[in-house]
């Protein structure tokens, strides 16, 4: 694998085109995505696959994941729902594969989306109880590996 | 509610009228300026949020306690005793439609802190029982548990294993004798943990020695939200044991608006007597490395950035410019939207409304003037540092259809670090080990 920390990792990203940053996004939030069952976020993260482009298309996926993202966030004072905060932050890495190109500003989807799919694996392990063990970092390295060696 | 709750009720009230207040209302001239600066009046043109009608329940008491014309008139009969009823009526005015945002007493011509106020109806009302479900909940919660949220030990630990993983940097956990400890809200362990790896970033290449401590890690005090002074003080209580405990000398209040009123302003009062220890915002702090060129970054944003300032950090707690030094460090277009700093406009959700249900289309609808300000300086990226008005304004911007994003100040910071070359190999080494 040649691919060892985040440091190559985030380089590696920066190397890419948006439309391939889109494309590793939506692989990194498919590998999240068990812990969120809302069919907005399922589409987005299918948009992401299937390459679409063109903010035209782009922007009412975005607006619908967006939604699920504030719909899912727990508020202050609300006793936190650690299930729930994982299928928020699925949907934030969904939301980065299909950001409209206006809306970019140089982000990188998949670093972005690479964080948010790292959070949600870390509210998922607190919600079951399993402690704080968790792998999403080196499983995306390897779909990266995986992404530039094809 | 019994006739003993309506009584602890009107007891709280004349135990909380202190000549600041008597004065108040003695000085009030009825002008109105106060509903002008309200915004769920402006909003909604309702008079019954006039800041000033919200405290009539104990205006009542105070002429009926304290003014020699009132105590005769209740004498006579002539003056009804607050009822039931009315503490029933004014619930929603005190804490739906009042986010303790301080722009009533900033335009008062005679300088009545209506705020203050308000902060101290709410004892009266939460002694007769009369505070909304959520925030009960959330301030039972603090107390039992140590979190609004529900946050124990265990998650934070679980979130400073994320952040180790992520930044490669450790997260100092009771080092006693550290020079600064990090308090963080329950919103930055649940939904803003990047917070906690901007941090450690930050200042791993400042060279400051921080801790965290697993004792008193939460900021927010749901106490002086809900108006009980009592559990206020308990809960500055575990952070100053914390600070004392491991001899720190600053607590970092974190991007939590209410925190930082509790833990600076109110604690020392609460608790009664001065800190071994001094208490600052992080934004304060950063703005102190950025001016001693120990806080450095490379780039800007190019979007059109405007800062949202939260109102118990900049009206209330003076920290007007640093917000704005710091971000013009990564902002090439950044622009003030109308009313700026000390005069801006609350999000709506502050001073315990985002934790309670009831007032969420009321919420909403007061939103309208951030959207105006926001549509008259044609934002792009809104920046914040309160994780509350974060979440506010994520949900006004998604009522009203505007695709703005909106991020935290310190990872925005933390986003364009310069970073030692030490540190990335370090961090390389790190992992590897790992």
């Amino acid at each position: 694998m040649s691919i060892h920390n985040d440091s190559e990792f985030k380089s590696a990203l920066d190397q890419l085109p948006v439309a391939e940053q889109r494309k590793l996004a939506a692989r990194f939030a498919q590998s999240v995505s068990p812990l969120c069952k809302d069919s907005r976020v399922a589409a987005a993260i299918e948009a992401g696959l299937q390459s679409v482009t063109g903010d035209d298309k782009l922007t009412p996926i975005y607006n619908a994941v967006r939604g699920v993202c504030v719909e899912s966030y727990t508020e202050c004072g609300h006793m936190a729902d650690w299930a729930n905060q994982a299928g928020h932050f699925v949907a934030e890495a969904a939301a980065a594969c299909v950001m409209p190109e206006v809306a970019l500003h140089g982000a990188n989807p998949a670093w972005d989306a690479a964080m948010r799919a790292r959070m949600a694996r870390t509210c998922a392990s607190i919600a079951d109880g399993s402690g704080t063990e968790t792998s999403e970092a080196k499983n995306q390295y390897h779909l990266l590996d995986e992404y530039l060696n094809a | 509610m019994s006739a003993k709750a309506l009584e602890h009720g009107i007891n709280a009230f004349v135990e909380q009228i202190d000549r600041p207040v008597a004065s108040f209302f003695n000085s009030c001239v009825h002008c109105g300026m106060c509903a002008d600066a309200c915004l769920f009046y402006t909003e909604t043109g309702d008079p019954k949020y006039t800041p000033i009608h919200k405290l009539e329940p104990m205006r009542k008491v105070w002429k009926q306690k304290f003014t020699f014309w009132g105590k005769l008139m209740y004498k006579l009969g002539l003056s009804k005793p607050v009822t039931e009823a009315e503490l029933e009526e004014w619930e929603p005015l005190v804490y739906d439609s009042c986010t303790l945002c301080g722009r009533c007493s900033l335009v008062c011509p005679v300088g009545n802190d209506i705020t203050y106020m308000i902060r101290k109806a709410r004892e009266g009302m939460v002694a007769a029982g009369h505070a909304p479900d959520g925030l009960k909940g959330a301030t039972i919660r603090a107390v039992e548990i140590g979190s609004p949220m529900g946050v124990t030990w265990k998650t934070v630990q679980a979130q400073i294993k994320h952040t180790q993983e992520n930044t490669g940097l450790q997260i100092p956990v009771d080092q006693k004798g550290a020079d600064y400890m990090v308090i963080m809200s329950s919103m930055e362990i649940v939904n803003f943990p990047e917070y906690l790896g901007s941090l450690a970033r930050i200042f791993k290449e400042a060279g400051i020695s921080w801790t965290i401590c697993s004792d008193a890690t939460e900021a927010t005090n749901s106490g002086i939200q809900i108006g009980s002074s009592d559990i206020a003080a308990q809960l500055v209580q575990r952070i100053v044991d914390g600070a004392e405990k491991l001899g720190v000398k600053y607590v970092i209040s974190p991007e939590c608006g209410h925190a930082y009123t509790a833990i600076r302003w109110e604690g020392p009062n609460l608790i009664g007597r001065p800190y071994p220890f001094e208490v600052i915002h992080i934004l304060e702090l950063l703005d102190q490395l950025r001016e001693q060129g120990r806080l450095r970054t490379e780039g800007t944003e190019t979007a059109r950035m405007s800062f949202h300032d939260p109102c118990q950090l900049v009206r209330r707690g003076g920290l007007v410019e640093q917000p704005r030094r710091l971000l013009k460090m990564v902002a090439s277009n950044y622009v003030d939207m109308p009313d700026p700093g000390i005069w801006n406009w609350c999000c709506g959700g502050g001073g315990g409304v985002s934790a309670n249900d009831r007032a969420d289309a009321l919420q909403l609808r007061v939103f309208s003037r951030k959207k105006s300000q926001l549509d008259t300086a044609r934002v792009e990226t809104l920046v914040t540092c309160c994780a509350n008005c974060r979440i506010v304004l994520e949900d006004g911007l998604e009522h009203y259809q505007m695709a703005i994003p909106v991020v935290g100040l310190t990872e925005t910071l933390a986003k364009h670090l310069v970073t030692t070359p030490q540190e990335t190999a370090k961090t390389e080494t790190e992992q590897g080990e790992g």
